[in-house]
């Protein structure tokens, strides 16, 4: 059922409106305030401060160290994941109990879960007290509130997205492409390296992006598992609205973490574009 | 069929696989445990069982305030988000008005933009408007980080029907409203569930939008959360967050039954 062009401007406008009012234009004004100085005098004086001194490139490379290393362990771990769901999983139920699995932790909030990795890689927690009862360290090893822990929590957070970009592009792939191969007298590995994999690597470019995005831009697993020792762009943007109340630097600080993250999705845009169906599977 | 080799690397995926799942599943399955404790601190494994800890912090008023913010907001932006995103879905997929992939493209945007740049936007907004931290700002805040999630199912179950259906209904003599409610809506009813349920789930544990522009009193849960455990972690903190992962469980439980979980991970199928 078509509907006129009339009924349609009318349908939208409403819903448009809202999303202009508390969507576009408080961003328009973030990029305006980053402009400004507190008296609202235009100048660039926020950002020559961010790249100006050490510490503000510091936590940039900081962000983008984690999150790369964050990615890289989602991949290698979220990979086979989806790999296993769509091509090896024959029943219905199995299938099922991976999903369930793979959406819990999506269910559940970042607090929530950076808060069960803190009982775990505690002095006393589950992984020290393994670590102890196997005889391979006679002392817990400091893992909480490192790096290291800031990364297992990412990867925690960001393996779920891993996953669903993954299967939804592996699902797109022409079965009859693997059987040829099997046909040719090729092994279920061969096959993998020389087929499934190219084919699926559009979702491996997009599934990483959006890994990496949300890495980027994490704010809540950062500020837990690292309990304030390692600072990360989120938390300094937060830091800015939320306790110096300097909303004109903060602004900077966004845009600045905005523009990473556009230049990001272009790309995504980019890889998804070349694959027909890769539409399809994009999704959070 | 399989080579030994093949069988040998089948196992070895199968094992990884699992290893995977579980480390999915075990930090969520450790807290559940943990909340239970008799003891007056964190401990694994729990020692003995007891419901104290649901009592203490249900018996809290400012926790059940702050579940009860957050359940308003879930409640509040899902539905707003359901009135603004099927006439959006409708509008965009049901005729061809120019800039359509612009408007398409506003509306989904909230989905990968970093939400704390959103949150950070809002406050800068409200303040300057005048609403910062008030339930308004919070609320049309959530709104705009939901709507993505319904206006995709939606639109995904609008693209997919038969069109058909409504041709005969409207040559049948129904009108095009009632045609809307008599037959679309029945139809894109499994992905506007759907679609639903992300959204309250999306609001209810949200942070990083929340907490711009939330106050001492206007706290939703999550929030709540992530202030108390930055200064301390006892079996109270587990007791509220295996709360908040029970109500996960049934999200993805009522997923299940109304839309099919499979469906809802990979709606390409």
């Amino acid at each position: 059922m078509r509907i006129r062009n009339g009924w349609a401007a009318l349908l939208i406008g409403l819903p448009l409106a809202f999303m202009a009012a508390f969507f576009l234009v408080p961003f328009f004004v973030v990029v305006i305030a980053s402009f400004q100085t507190k008296d609202g005098v235009w100048s660039l004086a926020n950002y020559t401060r961010i790249l100006g001194d050490s510490y503000y490139p510091g936590v940039l490379y900081v962000t983008f160290k984690l999150s790369l290393i964050a990615t890289l362990v989602s991949f290698a771990i979220g990979y086979p994941i989806a790999y296993y769901i769509v091509n090896v999983v024959r029943s219905r139920g199995a299938r099922r109990i991976c999903y369930v699995l793979v959406l819990m932790p999506l269910f559940t909030s970042n607090i929530v879960r950076s808060f069960g990795w803190m009982i775990l890689l505690g002095r006393q927690g589950l992984v020290n007290t393994t670590l102890m009862a196997f005889g391979l360290t006679d002392r817990p090893i400091p893992i909480l509130f490192t790096e290291l822990s800031i990364i297992i929590g990412l990867t925690y957070i960001l393996v779920p997205f891993m996953v669903l970009t993954v299967a939804g592009v592996l699902q797109t792939i022409d079965k009859s492409l693997v059987e040829a191969g099997l046909d040719l007298g090729a092994s279920r590995f061969v096959t993998f390296v020389k087929v499934t994999f190219p084919l699926s690597l559009p979702g491996v470019v997009a599934g990483s992006l959006i890994v990496f995005t949300l890495a980027v831009s994490a704010y809540v697993v950062p500020s837990i598992m690292s309990g304030g020792r390692t600072v990360v762009m989120a938390m300094s943007i937060f830091e800015q609205y939320g306790s110096l109340f300097d909303f004109n630097f903060g602004a900077a600080l966004a845009v600045g973490l905005l523009v990473v993250t556009l230049v990001l999705i272009a790309l995504y845009l980019f890889f998804i574009e070349r694959q027909p169906t890769g539409r399809q599977a994009v999704r959070a | 069929m399989m080579t030994l080799s093949e069988r040998i690397g089948r196992v070895f995926l199968l094992i990884f696989v699992w290893a995977g799942l579980a480390f999915l599943t075990i930090p969520l399955a450790i807290i559940v445990a943990v909340s239970f404790t008799e003891t007056e601190y964190l401990t694994f494994p729990p020692v003995g069982f007891t419901l104290r800890w649901y009592q203490r912090f249900l018996a809290d008023t400012s926790y059940l305030d702050a579940i009860g913010l957050s359940v308003s907001l879930a409640v509040a932006s899902t539905v707003i988000a359901v009135l603004l995103g099927i006439p959006a879905a409708l509008a965009i997929t049901r005729s061809n008005l120019p800039g359509v992939k612009i408007i398409n493209a506003i509306f989904l945007a909230p989905l990968i933009l970093p939400t704390i740049v959103i949150g950070a936007a809002l406050l800068q907004y409200a303040s300057m408007l005048g609403f910062a931290r008030s339930y308004t700002a919070l609320l049309v805040g959530h709104v705009v980080i939901v709507v993505p999630y319904i206006l995709r199912t939606v639109l995904a179950s609008l693209a997919r029907f038969d069109q058909t259906l409504e041709e005969a209904s409207l040559d049948l003599g129904a009108s095009a409203f009632s045609t809307f409610f008599l037959v679309t809506l029945p139809i894109i009813k499994p992905g506007l569930v759907a679609g639903a349920l992300f959204a309250l789930i999306i609001s209810w544990i949200n942070v990083e939008l929340s907490i711009f522009n939330a106050t001492a009193t206007l706290m939703p849960i999550p929030v709540k959360l992530f202030n108390y455990v930055q200064y301390a972690i006892d079996p109270m903190v587990a007791a509220i967050s295996a709360g908040t992962i029970y109500v996960a469980i049934v999200a993805v439980v009522l997923l299940d039954i109304f839309v099919g979980i499979d469906r809802v991970a990979t709606p390409s199928k």
